[in-house]
């Protein structure tokens, strides 16, 4: 059964179409991995499944019920978990879950369990007695995603869940979405972290101008970049790199950069090594090592849509 | 349910606020306190006349001014027998004296100087009421001589001024007076936190969360108005009962019909910061815009000093001021039990806060989100 359909939905701004003609579905039990760069339409999307943005057209169905028709139920069985902290610094993490989950018309003693439950979720229950603002970061997103998952929706939306927080707090997060996703949620989950998604995401659909670009397992994805290979290339210093003369380079069909490394994707047809390293020498960019590498998320992020996940 | 829910925590976290405390109910005292006593003597009834000294220039034969300088001088009139060698006039036009009488066979001459009005007038009144006397003497001395002493010692009347106020008990003192001004004034300053009701959502995210909840725009805005009301409601009535305890400010007979006035007047502020918060785009404008509303209203509606009997195009400012309708109405129940006067002020408070809520109402369903 499918959790959330997708059909034919299209949201425009003024003259500027945020989401063109989307379609796509989640089953239920999935963590469904949204990518896209900044304005691609990944939030512009979330946000109408949550109900906070009308589309212009199209359909879009929660539980099998048209979302647009039956809003109270399709609130009823969602959870969204905002990019930017929504939480009352005035008011002490219980009150916060318990206000939140309050709007879904739980109440007494079943309200107070949920809301103990949801804060032993994520590891607060010593804290529930404190306000926000003495928490630190991590803290405050595990707080975030508590006011999500109190009143146990089917489907929770993630979008960005991990921003800005510390590797540990990150490990936190990501295997509580993996527990969540056991006891029965469907997550859609969206993240600038390739390699979060890669490590949790059952299913990965790109998005870039406001159109799914290619969707399916990450198996799937990186399938369809099979005729290309990744060059990693450590360098001194990339400060004269020309990326635009290394893409004229036969065969080479994108290049980033990354740190010290140059990132190059390339045609396993052309072979192109000699060039590459013959331009960078010609710039006086002195190589350190070289390694190939069978292609990534990232790779396939970045051969789809041209530019990399974290470009603006 | 949710309205409640949502009202509840509006209630609850505006009392948490200390900066909010602070300003609605220890800043309104306070102010109370300072104004109330700074200001006091502009609100005194009665006005305090040093004695008066009066030369006196007596040619009769008869002994009835001094009769009058007898009686007068136990009012702390002080009289002088003018000397050839001094001119009366002369002197009282130096100040040396408060007047000049001359007492001859034809009548009595009074000369005052205008520099003081106040001692003049009184002493007009008493050698009027002299005359006036000297004149009923003289006519029963005509027609029945044997009944002036019975006339003038039946009821012996020595008062020649007897001032009757017309209204002697029902003046407000000027923490009376502050009591009424710095409530309805602190009630208005309730626009300011209730501009950001919305705003403040927006600017946290959490609005996000809560269009996300099933939960109606209208719920939430209801809610949000609900809540305000209540806070700032509790907040007046802690006003009203601070300065009734502590300053003895009199709050009249009326404390219901007064409270209801201030309730109206709580909808518009509220009604007015939410408004002006849909009508202005930035987050900040709200908040500018309602402090220079206030300030002017404040000081044209007589906050900060009593406005008596202002005159053409200040008369039509101090009208345009709410707060001149609401501390008018609220004189009037306490001071007159004028009802009537509740009607004006009650109406512009409604009538203001149905479009100002209209105009939200509007901004609200057109915009997605909250």
């Amino acid at each position: 059964m499918n959790v959330l359909e997708i059909k034919n939905v299209t949201k425009k701004f003024a003259d500027f179409i945020a989401v063109d003609n989307m379609s796509l579905a989640v089953a239920e039990g999935e963590i469904f991995g949204f990518l896209g760069a900044n304005g691609a339409g990944k939030s512009t999307t979330i946000n109408m499944i949550a109900g906070l943005l009308r589309c212009n057209d199209g359909i879009i169905s929660i539980l099998g019920k048209n979302s647009a028709k039956h809003s109270r139920f399709a609130k009823m069985n969602l959870g969204m978990v905002p990019q930017d902290l929504a939480i009352y610094e005035d008011m002490t993490a219980y009150e916060n879950v318990k206000f939140f989950a309050g709007l879904y018309g739980l109440r007494g003693a079943e309200l107070h369990d949920l809301v103990v439950e949801a804060l032993e979720f994520v590891g607060l229950q010593d804290k529930h007695k404190s306000y926000p603002n003495s928490f630190s970061g991590g803290m405050k997103r595990r707080l975030n995603i508590a006011c999500a998952i109190a009143h146990r929706p089917k489907l929770i939306i993630m979008d960005e869940p991990t921003v800005g927080i510390d590797p540990q707090s990150r490990n936190y997060i990501l295997n509580s979405v993996k527990k969540l996703n056991e006891m029965g949620c469907t997550i859609i989950y969206t993240s600038h972290y390739m390699e979060e998604v890669e490590e949790i995401c059952s299913r990965i659909a790109i998005i870039d101008h406001g159109k799914i670009i290619a969707e399916g397992t990450k198996e799937q994805l990186k399938s369809l970049i099979t005729n290309t290979k990744d060059l990693w290339i450590e360098v001194k210093s990339s400060e004269n790199l020309n990326i635009q003369a290394i893409k004229e380079i036969p065969g080479v069909e994108a290049v980033s950069i990354e740190e010290y490394f140059i990132k190059i994707n390339s045609d396993t047809g052309v072979n192109n090594l000699n060039k590459i390293i013959e331009h960078l020498i010609n710039n006086g960019i002195e190589i350190r090592g070289l390694q190939e590498k069978a292609p990534n998320l990232e790779t396939v992020f970045l051969t789809l849509t041209g530019r990399n996940l974290r470009d603006q | 349910m949710n309205i409640l829910n949502i009202a509840w925590k509006g209630i609850k976290t505006e009392f948490r606020d200390i900066k909010t405390l602070i300003f609605l109910l220890a800043f309104p005292i306070l102010l109370m306190l300072v104004l109330g006593t700074a200001l006091s003597n502009t609100f005194t009834t009665s006005l305090p006349v040093d004695d008066l000294h009066v030369l006196y220039k007596d040619t009769t034969q008869e002994g009835s001014f001094q009769q009058f300088i007898k009686a007068a001088e136990k009012s702390g009139m002080h009289f002088k027998k003018v000397t050839d060698q001094v001119d009366g006039k002369k002197e009282v036009k130096r100040s040396t004296f408060d007047g000049y009488v001359e007492v001859t066979e034809n009548g009595v001459q009074l000369y005052v100087n205008d520099d003081n009005s106040i001692k003049g007038s009184i002493l007009q009144g008493m050698v009027s009421g002299y005359v006036d006397k000297y004149n009923i003497a003289s006519e029963i001395m005509k027609t029945a001589p044997d009944k002036l002493n019975a006339a003038f010692t039946a009821g012996e009347q020595r008062d020649f001024i007897k001032e009757t106020s017309l209204n002697p008990n029902k003046q407000p003192g000027s923490m009376d007076y502050y009591a009424i001004v710095i409530t309805t004034m602190i009630v208005l300053y309730g626009a300011l936190p209730a501009s950001s009701l919305i705003v403040s959502e927006r600017v946290r995210r959490t609005a996000d969360r809560l269009i996300a909840a099933p939960v109606r725009k209208s719920e939430i805005f209801i809610g949000k108005v609900l809540g305000s009301l209540v806070s700032n409601g509790l907040c007046v009535i802690l006003v009203i009962l601070f300065s009734k305890l502590l300053f003895k400010a009199n709050w009249g007979d009326h404390l219901g019909l007064v409270f209801l006035v201030l309730l109206t007047e709580v909808v518009f502020a509220i009604s007015l910061g939410i408004g002006i918060s849909f009508l202005t785009k930035s987050s900040a404008a709200p908040q500018v815009i309602i402090m220079i509303m206030v300030q002017l209203s404040s000081f044209f509606g007589g906050a900060y000093f009593k406005i008596d009997n202002p005159e053409g195009i200040f008369k039509l400012i101090t009208e345009l001021s709410p707060l001149t309708w609401m501390n008018e109405a609220i004189t009037k129940i306490i001071y007159a039990n004028d009802f009537a006067a509740v009607i004006p002020a009650i109406s512009i408070n409604l009538i203001g806060s149905f479009l100002l809520l209209l105009v939200a109402i509007i901004s609200l369903q057109r915009r997605e989100g909250l």
